[in-house]
């Protein structure tokens, strides 16, 4: 193991990749087709701040900017270079950003350690040239990074959305994909990076990174293997925010896979299982679990106890997230005699008044009102299905207690309120058993 | 550094049986009463002496897997059994040519759960503290639990009711529960012992028969990391 090479990437140098003054957009394009030209154009799309250089030696302009021949020829300071240029020239490239006091690159290319021997013969001369340099590399051979609250957007698809999840992938299109998420449901991130084959940053320097973060409140990582043990581990100590993990590659073909895509090394599924666990970190099994364990870590506090009130107006969701709860610890506990004497007082006769309580079809906004504040003395948490088309229901939500918000089935007024909720800072659920799921991961 | 331990590095070679016990034994680790024998009168002697039914083990640096070799003979009930067993496993080290240092006599076992637990080095994370139910738990259903060292006592319980098989050892068809505290110490002096001994590279306990008080390691095996010798 090199010397010091369980110190993170200083604070400085990575705010230079992802809260830059200027920018330089190597191997921009006047061809629409190319990422050299969607890059650059997203860069100017999303409202960076500072200046956006193009360089290009071929082209005179590109979007209405004058292209520059080289990072030598641009009369003022650059921060950031994105890089989009043959791996064979990546090397020099940054050596030149380097002596033009550029803090930090993020190179988009291929063809380095990914695809053989020659392409590892490269991504060390990268890594030679960015210490050499000082220059902090994300990348190569990734999708870039997207910080909204920049607002930065070097990567692809343009998304603006601000949120307060940190998404840092090993795979852009799985990064990509959290952040469409988020962005459709209003929600946003608080940045995204895609780290590809990490040759200089990685996951545990943006770990440390984003536990000091402002706008980052969960870290939701998705990795085939973590780079270097030590690191990871001292970086997940420090860190004082919840940390989400879809760790890839459990079976041997996967870790097989997982080799060929990143040069990572999988490593024994039960060992990260163990270490996870040992660390307190949020292991997702699939994609979905990465986004709704994020959302609920996110954006709901923690709840005081597993005392669960489940409220619908479907019979049916209500016993799917009662198994839920029941396989992930949360106690579906019988309604007191009190709140239910008070509860058939003002709910009409057919409401099935016991745990979960079924408002029935034709259940409206006031009902769970009603019932939400019956049961603030006697549960931790309400866990309030809206299984039908509920006008208001957005309204009559609040935080005391934890009230986790699952809705389906109720179409265009569904998807309206969903977005009412999410401005409000509440997370909504699609279906019981996500919703039910992400929440006992508030508990563990 | 226990004096066993050096002596084995200095001679290149790991632990072997009666030393890994007497390693165990001075953490606080419960192992069978035993004696290393060198004739087939002396194992005659040592199993009066111990109480049968006893059980022979070949004791031998070369041999890393015994009952692959046919070096671990149980239920030796008298004094004709243990002197053929002895003759046996001269016979087979002498075939497989492994070096003797005589043959473990020790005390049968009486039945319990039997667990495994260990120390692996995993190829990122480096030594890490491993720990199973016995027989087709742990190879046919994978089903074990990992922490890095040094373990807390909430790593050690929570390794314990994580694997899938737990509830075996709260007791199920009539059976009584184990010694779930003694199981969870055990973890802790594995952890203990790797911190405290770098040496060590890997560590085998299995089985480990848990009864309803206490528990006892009945084979332990234990790897040293070994510096190459120059060539």
């Amino acid at each position: 193991m090199p010397a010091g090479s369980l110190s993170f990437k200083s604070r400085e140098s990575l705010q230079a990749l992802f809260c830059p003054q200027s920018v330089a957009v190597i191997g921009a394009s006047t061809a629409p087709e190319k990422l050299g030209y969607q890059i650059f154009k997203n860069i100017l799309d999303a409202g960076f701040p500072g200046t956006v250089h193009p360089i290009n030696p071929k082209a005179t302009e590109i979007l209405g900017r004058r292209c520059y021949p080289s990072i030598d020829a641009i009369p003022d300071q650059v921060d950031l270079a994105t890089i989009i240029i043959p791996a064979p020239f990546v090397a020099d490239t940054i050596r030149q950003c380097g002596k033009r006091g550029v803090k930090g690159a993020i190179v988009i290319s291929g063809g380095f350690s990914e695809t053989g021997p020659e392409g590892e013969v490269l991504q060390n001369q990268l890594v030679e040239a960015a210490r050499e340099s000082n220059v902090a590399v994300i990348g190569p051979n990734c999708q870039g990074v997207n910080n909204p609250h920049h607002p930065l957007c070097a990567s692809w698809p343009l998304l603006t959305r601000r949120g307060g999840v940190a998404i840092v992938s090993q795979s852009g299109t799985v990064g990509a994909a959290l952040m469409d998420w988020a962005s459709q449901e209003e929600l946003g991130v608080s940045t995204f990076v895609s780290l590809g084959n990490r040759a200089d940053v990685d996951e545990a320097d943006l770990i440390h990174y984003f536990a000091q973060d402002p706008h980052t409140r969960t870290i939701a990582i998705y990795m085939e293997g973590v780079k270097a043990a030590p690191k990871f581990l001292q970086a997940v100590r420090q860190c004082r925010k919840p940390l989400v993990i879809l760790k890839a590659g459990r079976t041997p073909k996967g870790r097989k896979a997982a080799e060929s895509h990143t040069r990572s090394l999988a490593g024994r599924d039960e060992v990260y299982e163990g270490v996870f666990r040992q660390l307190g970190i949020h292991r997702a099994d699939d994609l979905e679990e990465l986004y709704d364990f994020s959302k609920a870590l996110a954006y709901l506090p923690r709840p005081k106890g597993r005392r669960l009130l489940i409220v619908t107006s479907s019979g049916g969701s209500g016993i799917l997230a009662t198994d839920m709860a029941e396989n992930t610890g949360l106690d579906v506990a019988p309604l007191p005699e009190e709140m239910a004497r008070k509860l058939r007082a003002v709910l009409p006769k057919h409401c099935i008044v016991a745990n979960p309580l079924d408002l029935t079809g034709d259940a409206n906004a006031e009902m769970y009102r009603q019932v939400v504040e019956a049961a603030g003395p006697h549960f931790d948490i309400v866990g309030l299905i809206f299984g039908d088309p509920i006008p208001g229901a957005s309204a009559v939500v609040g935080t005391d207690p934890l009230q986790l918000v699952i809705y389906l089935g109720g179409a265009e007024v569904e998807r309206h309120e969903r977005l009412l909720f999410h401005r409000k800072g509440i997370p909504v659920f699609p279906t019981p058993e996500r919703g039910i799921r992400a929440l006992s991961e508030l508990l563990r | 550094m226990t004096i066993a331990i050096g002596k084995a590095i200095q001679e290149g070679r790991n632990l072997v049986e009666p030393e890994a016990y007497e390693l165990l034994e001075a953490y606080g680790v419960s192992v069978p009463r035993h004696r290393v024998v060198n004739s087939a009168e002396q194992a005659e002697v040592a199993s009066a002496e111990l109480g049968y039914p006893v059980v022979a083990k070949i004791v031998s640096p070369d041999v890393l897997h015994k009952t692959e070799l046919g070096g671990v003979l149980l239920n030796l009930n008298d004094a004709a059994a243990v002197r053929a067993a002895y003759r046996q496993i001269v016979e087979r080290s002498r075939q497989a040519r492994a070096a003797l240092r005589g043959v473990l006599i020790s005390r049968m076992a009486p039945p319990g759960i039997e667990v495994i637990a260990g120390l692996t080095q995993d190829a990122q994370f480096g030594p890490v503290v491993m720990f199973g139910l016995g027989g087709i738990f742990v190879e046919v259903y994978r089903d074990v639990s990992f922490r890095l060292i040094p373990l807390t006592e909430l790593d050690a319980a929570a390794m314990i009711r994580e694997i899938k098989a737990s509830p075996v050892l709260q007791g199920v068809r009539g059976g009584r529960p184990a010694d779930l505290k003694a199981l969870a110490d055990l973890l802790l002096t594995v952890s203990r012992m790797a911190v405290e001994n770098p040496e060590i590279a890997e560590m085998d306990l299995n089985p480990i028969i848990v009864y309803e008080e206490g528990l006892s390691v009945v084979d332990a095996r234990v790897l040293l990391h070994h510096k190459t010798a120059p060539a």
